[in-house]
């Protein structure tokens, strides 16, 4: 942690924005086509209350999205109610592979499983109620599996489950564009300036371009606390 | 703004004055001979909006009970073709489409989650040792079809993919050579209309419009290609680089597959349906077609049956074409078995579902210290067909080539947790995401009689049986997914690139009902008709026998042009059916 905490930018997940202090897309917003701002905007706004997940399987859904995306702080992308939505409303990709279920089946199945491994591994503990580097070893130990099996369906195609809905939530919202330097939508607008090195005027530089690979490695998953 | 005008270097060199004088002549001949024959692009509103509704309110409208010329099931790029082509020649047209009548000013927009709804959803499943997920990578819906979110890259096959048979033991022949095809594909070039740089590989040939300029991401390919004398060009794109009609150009907003609210970027919605319109096509959308139905008495072709509304209703018709996309056609023939195709329509043979493929289409990034932000200009920029034939030195037969694709957000992390990155260091590659370039392969993957469609326990909300893909890869398709990462990695790295990192992934279908020269080679003849049911033709994608590296939506079109060509000119009286339909509605 930092000895001054800087007030956090309530417009970038966990109130930090490292790379693109200050960038907020939103502030184009104006210049976006109504349907498209309709869309993006009521990511920002309330979210409708869980309707799929019960209890038990929000205790564990909510902290394994946590752990996926690194989401440790306010302000949070809704991440939860985001993938409840989607289920509730059958807003699925479609496919399936053959040895799974369908993706509402398949999320309960994953998350009971995840208390199965909880209790097997700590004495009958539940998920939720394991502090985070134990959460984390669970989980990895589900990525590790590789193709094998895990609670009667291939933890890759379970791990693949998992990340697709976690991202496509988190990555689908203007705060987390901010953190990306991504433009965001630009219709009618456009972009004007292409090409390598060169920006919008309203696009912020990266500030700190730190090469994910040449930074010092810490061991793939979460970072604790991310500082 | 870097990416204007001709300072860009030209990597193949040599005859670029001589190249840029082809492409001005042709651009200036088009614009009247694509309007005489498909006036799409002028028919569209030239006022900000994208879509011109009294085209629809005055569309013409036939009771089920008309007997029409023609009915086809799905509009697509091949659907559409046909209809826009038909209805030109005077047949009366009748177009079902599952899905809506897309208005790109309310129904499309700027985003990657909110365009889910332009996908086929429908429940699909997928098996084999290999399996290829579907949905947004797959198959579109509504008209337009998969073109609405196509990303735009549209090159020609080259000759040698129609003799993949003869040449290597492998793969099939087509029953059409090349030069059969070319005549259409210029003609389907005219109307997207295509832009890109003098084309050097396959049949050599200029494009009817100059290449866009270019963002980071194709700027990298370029650098990269340059650097180790690899021949690459900017194209083919069916995007206008200028006015074209009344449809604007490009602003270079990079949601290409999303869906161009623009109207710059072609689907069939822009250059096919508002002539179809005009020329008394019916285009009835959110029409689920189940069924096609068959005289047993004739052996033909009747009309299709399909659900509107919560309601049964059938489309009698002389003659019927199917054009559903490599899954839902052969889904639709399966699901039509009858007594006298007892295992589907045009299914004697056992080839409806079959020899069904997907490109390999390994995809691989590169860290730049530089600022790429590959989210800008269309996806589809810069293409290099430099190991498209066969390399005598090599272990594979066939090849690949190289693309620009530019991910946005979402895609992109899909891309970076597929490398098993996840919570904070998933985090971290993330916002590192305007450094990066992307390429994109597309391999050649052989048919193969197992890889195929057929049909699931499981029933979609119709109650009609799901469709099973099961696709697995062989040995030759490996090697060339492993070759094409190599040449990637090396362009990349070439251009500067720190890190490369790869995913595997597929692109493209195709095949499913392949076209052969008799009834044991294949489901339609070259004129994409059924060798079972005289009046029944397969007008889409489903057809290819092979696939090539290219992209497959200008062939679609241009091997539905010729059979559109072909069916108007001579057989129509032998195509109408000489019975009455039986019992029926
Ligand atoms: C993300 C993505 C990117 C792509 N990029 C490119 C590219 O850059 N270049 C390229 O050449 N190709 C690209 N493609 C592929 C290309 O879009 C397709 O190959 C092409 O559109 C297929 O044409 P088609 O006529 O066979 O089917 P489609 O265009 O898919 O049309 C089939 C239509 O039939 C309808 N339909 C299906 N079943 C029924 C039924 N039972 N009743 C009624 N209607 C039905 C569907 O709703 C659909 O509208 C891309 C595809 C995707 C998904
Ligand atoms: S980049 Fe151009 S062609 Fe692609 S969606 Fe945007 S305006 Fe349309």
């Amino acid at each position: 942690m930092a000895a001054r905490p800087t007030p956090p930018d309530r417009t970038a997940p966990g109130g930090r924005n490292p790379r693109f202090p200050g960038y907020d897309v939103l502030s184009q917003r104006g210049t976006w086509d109504a349907v498209t701002a309709g869309v993006v905007l009521a990511r920002t706004g309330p979210q409708p209350a869980l309707r799929f997940f019960t209890p038990a399987e929000e205790a564990v859904a909510e902290p394994l999205l946590d752990h996926l995306l690194a989401q440790w702080e306010e302000p949070r992308v809704p991440v939860l109610r985001m993938v409840d939505a989607r289920l509730a409303e059958l807003q699925t990709d479609g496919w399936r592979y053959t040895d799974m279920p369908e993706d509402p089946q398949a999320w309960r199945r994953s998350l009971a499983g995840l208390d199965v491994d909880a209790a097997a591994r700590h004495q009958g503990a539940h998920f939720a109620d394991l502090d985070r580097p134990h959460q984390a070893g669970l989980l990895q130990a589900v990525q590790d599996l590789g193709s094998d099996r895990w609670h009667g369906m291939p933890a890759g195609h379970v791990w693949n489950l998992w990340t697709r809905y976690a991202c496509t939530a988190f990555y689908s919202h203007p705060w987390a564009w901010n953190e990306i330097g991504f433009g965001g939508p630009a219709y009618p607008r456009g972009y004007a300036r292409l090409g390598i090195g060169v920006r919008e005027p309203w696009e912020t530089a990266d500030q700190a371009p730190r090469d994910p690979v040449q930074r010092d490695r810490a061991p793939r998953g979460p970072e604790g606390d991310g500082t | 703004m870097t990416a204007q005008g001709g300072h860009r270097p030209d990597p193949g060199g040599g005859g670029r004055a001589a190249s840029a004088f082809q492409t001005l002549r042709q651009s200036a001949r088009t614009h009247r001979a694509v309007r005489e024959r498909n006036a799409s692009a002028w028919l569209l509103p030239n006022d900000g909006t994208r879509f011109d509704h009294a085209l629809i309110d005055r569309m013409r409208r036939y009771p089920d009970g008309d007997e029409v010329d023609l009915v086809i099931v799905g509009c697509g790029a091949g659907g559409a073709t046909l209809a826009q082509r038909m209805a030109r020649a005077g047949w009366s047209v009748v177009v079902l489409e599952a899905g809506p009548f897309w208005d790109p000013d309310t129904d499309w927009v700027s985003d990657e989650a909110g365009s889910h709804h332009l996908y086929w959803t429908e429940p699909r499943v997928i098996s084999g040792s290999d399996p290829v997920p579907l949905g947004s990578n797959n198959s579109g819906r509504g008209v337009g079809g998969s073109m609405v979110h196509f990303a735009g890259y549209v090159p020609r096959l080259h000759p040698s993919d129609f003799r993949v048979l003869s040449d290597h033991g492998v793969g099939a022949d087509w029953p059409l050579d090349y030069a059969d095809l070319r005549p259409s594909y210029e003609r389907i070039e005219e109307e997207l209309p295509v832009a890109g740089q003098y084309w050097p590989w396959g049949d050599p040939h200029s494009y009817p419009y100059p290449p866009h300029p270019v963002g980071g991401n194709g700027e990298v390919f370029l650098r990269g290609a340059a650097a180790l004398g690899i021949e690459a060009r900017v194209g083919p794109v069916a995007i206008t680089p200028g006015r074209f009609g009344n449809r604007p150009h490009c602003v270079y907003r990079g949601f290409c597959l999303q869906g161009c609210k623009v109207n710059a970027k072609a689907s069939p919605l822009i250059t096919h349906v508002p002539d179809a319109l005009v020329h008394g096509a019916e285009i009835r959308a959110d029409a689920m077609a189940t069924r096609i139905e068959t005289d047993p008495h004739s052996g033909l072709a009747t009309g299709v049956r399909y659900v509107r509304g919560g309601r049964e209703h059938v489309q009698r018709a002389r003659t019927v074409a199917v054009a559903g996309y490599s899954i839902e056609t052969p889904r639709l023939l399966l699901n039509s078995a009858d007594r006298r195709f007892p295992e589907g329509l045009c299914n004697d043979h056992d080839l409806v579902g079959r020899y069904l493929m997907v490109q390999g289409a390994p995809q691989t990034a590169g860290r730049f210290a530089e600022e790429i932000r590959m989210y800008k200009a269309p996806p589809p920029e810069v293409t290099s067909e430099a190991f498209y034939e066969t390399d005598p030195s090599q272990p594979y037969v066939r090849g690949f080539s190289v693309q620009n694709i530019s991910p946005l957000p979402i895609t992109w992390a899909e891309h970076v947790a597929a490398q098993g990155h996840w919570g904070e260091d998933l985090r971290a590659y993330m916002r590192d995401y305007v450094h990066w370039a992307t390429l994109g392969a597309l391999c050649e993957f052989l048919p193969y009689a197992d890889n195929r469609i057929t049909l699931a326990d499981e029933h979609d909300r119709h109650g009609l049986p799901v469709a099973d893909m099961a696709y697995s890869m062989g040995d030759n398709d490996r090697q060339l997914v492993k070759a094409a990462r190599t040449a990637m990695e090396d362009i990349l790295k070439a251009a500067g690139a720190t890190e490369v990192i790869t995913i595997e992934r597929y692109a493209h279908l195709v095949g499913g009902c392949r076209m052969g020269r008799n009834a044991t080679e294949g489901v339609v003849d070259a004129d994409l008709r059924s060798f079972a049911v005289p009046n029944l033709l397969i007008t889409d994608g489903s057809v290819l026998p092979t696939q090539g590296s290219a992209n497959p939506a200008l062939t679609i079109m241009a091997l539905v042009d010729r059979a559109a060509l072909r069916l108007a000119e001579g057989a129509r009286s032998g195509l109408r059916a000489p019975v009455r339909d039986t019992g029926t509605v």
